[in-house]
């Protein structure tokens, strides 16, 4: 029995990523196009892209739940507030965390890599939605701090890149100083898989012992002030809010 | 821009700004290691010699980067 829903769980994680490309793919080829015809308004293109892109990655992850691949859970819904202007900051456990998070906060900006701006399966749809490169360094948070600041929300995984099981957790102070310049409030979203599926290093076949069970929890928001004691303008405090961002994280991820 | 001079102007943003010990910089103290400058202050170092010099390095250049000797070189090499 275990053997057989191991093997299914494989069939359906290939079955997965494979409708994952082909979407993609016509999404790419004909739908995002069409927006520019349908939508002449930039803004109202990348409303329309965000959006798409949030129906595509919530079909992802229903998709996933109804073959019994793994199951997807989101509490905390209300400690979102659409209207205002939030740093959304989440631990990175897995590949497909940026398709949970966007699946269920469409309108919200994100970093994306140079490598995925250049691919020709994922160009046409994140340079349409306008989701923020870091091809260059120097540009970047200036850009972060600019989108919020104008009202939008944004969405950063402070580690940079896929946490290492069995490390302690380490974030970058990039975010911690984008929410500093930024003045916004902090939206901590942690994820949460078990057992373990998609880590890093993880290839995207190895299929755990028992079914994967996603967990988002959206923290109530903090301002930057609840964590910081000292003036935020001091070079130290991205430190002492990391720090305090680090240990918030990890007393959730027990 | 001589590099001497440079090398004045780059020791002045690390000891004002970065709060840096002044007798810790010399041209092959490791920027990161050992002068403590994290990433922000690379990137804000980076923006500034920028405006200072008129010459942009590459964020390709700018991740090999480890002393201030290679700052220059990039900048002299531009």
């Amino acid at each position: 029995m275990n053997t057989l829903n191991l093997a299914w769980r494989f069939v359906g994680t290939s079955l997965l990523w494979f409708f994952f490309g082909f979407i993609g793919l016509i999404l790419s080829i004909f739908v995002f196009p069409l927006l520019y015809l349908f939508a002449r308004d930039p803004a109202a293109r990348q409303v329309a892209a965000r959006n798409l892109i949030a129906r595509a990655f919530g079909a992802f992850m229903w998709g996933g739940g109804a073959m019994r691949v793994f199951s997807f859970h989101v509490s905390g819904m209300e400690n979102r507030d659409s209207e205002r202007s939030q740093l959304i900051l989440a631990n990175h456990p897995t590949l497909i965390d940026v398709v949970m998070l966007l699946s269920v906060l469409p309108q919200v900006d994100c970093v994306i890599k140079e490598a995925v701006m250049r691919n020709p399966f994922m160009r046409a749809s994140v340079t349409t939605a306008n989701y923020i490169s870091n091809r260059e360094p120097s540009d970047l948070l200036a850009s972060c701090v600019e989108r919020l600041r104008t009202g939008a929300s944004l969405l950063l995984f402070p580690e940079g890149t896929r946490s290492i099981v069995g490390r302690p957790l380490e974030f970058k102070p990039g975010a911690a100083e984008v929410a500093i310049r930024a003045g916004v409030d902090i939206l901590p979203v942690v994820v949460d898989c078990k057992p373990r599926f998609l880590g890093k290093h993880d290839p995207w076949y190895r299929i755990p012992p028992s079914q994967p069970h996603f967990a988002v929890t959206i923290l109530p928001p903090v301002a930057v002030d609840e964590l910081v004691a000292g003036s935020p303008d001091d070079r130290h405090a991205r430190y002492e809010l990391n720090d305090a961002l680090v240990s918030l994280f990890e007393s959730e991820l027990t | 821009m001589d590099s001497d001079e440079l090398f004045l102007r780059i020791k002045g943003i690390l000891v004002d700004q970065f709060e840096v010990d002044a007798a810790a910089v010399t041209l092959d103290a490791n920027l990161y290691e050992e002068l403590e400058v994290d990433s922000i202050d690379a990137v804000d170092l980076l923006v500034q010699l920028k405006e200072l010099t008129g010459k942009k390095i590459s964020p390709e250049v700018f991740k090999d980067v480890r002393t201030i000797r290679d700052v220059l070189d990039a900048l002299t090499s531009l």
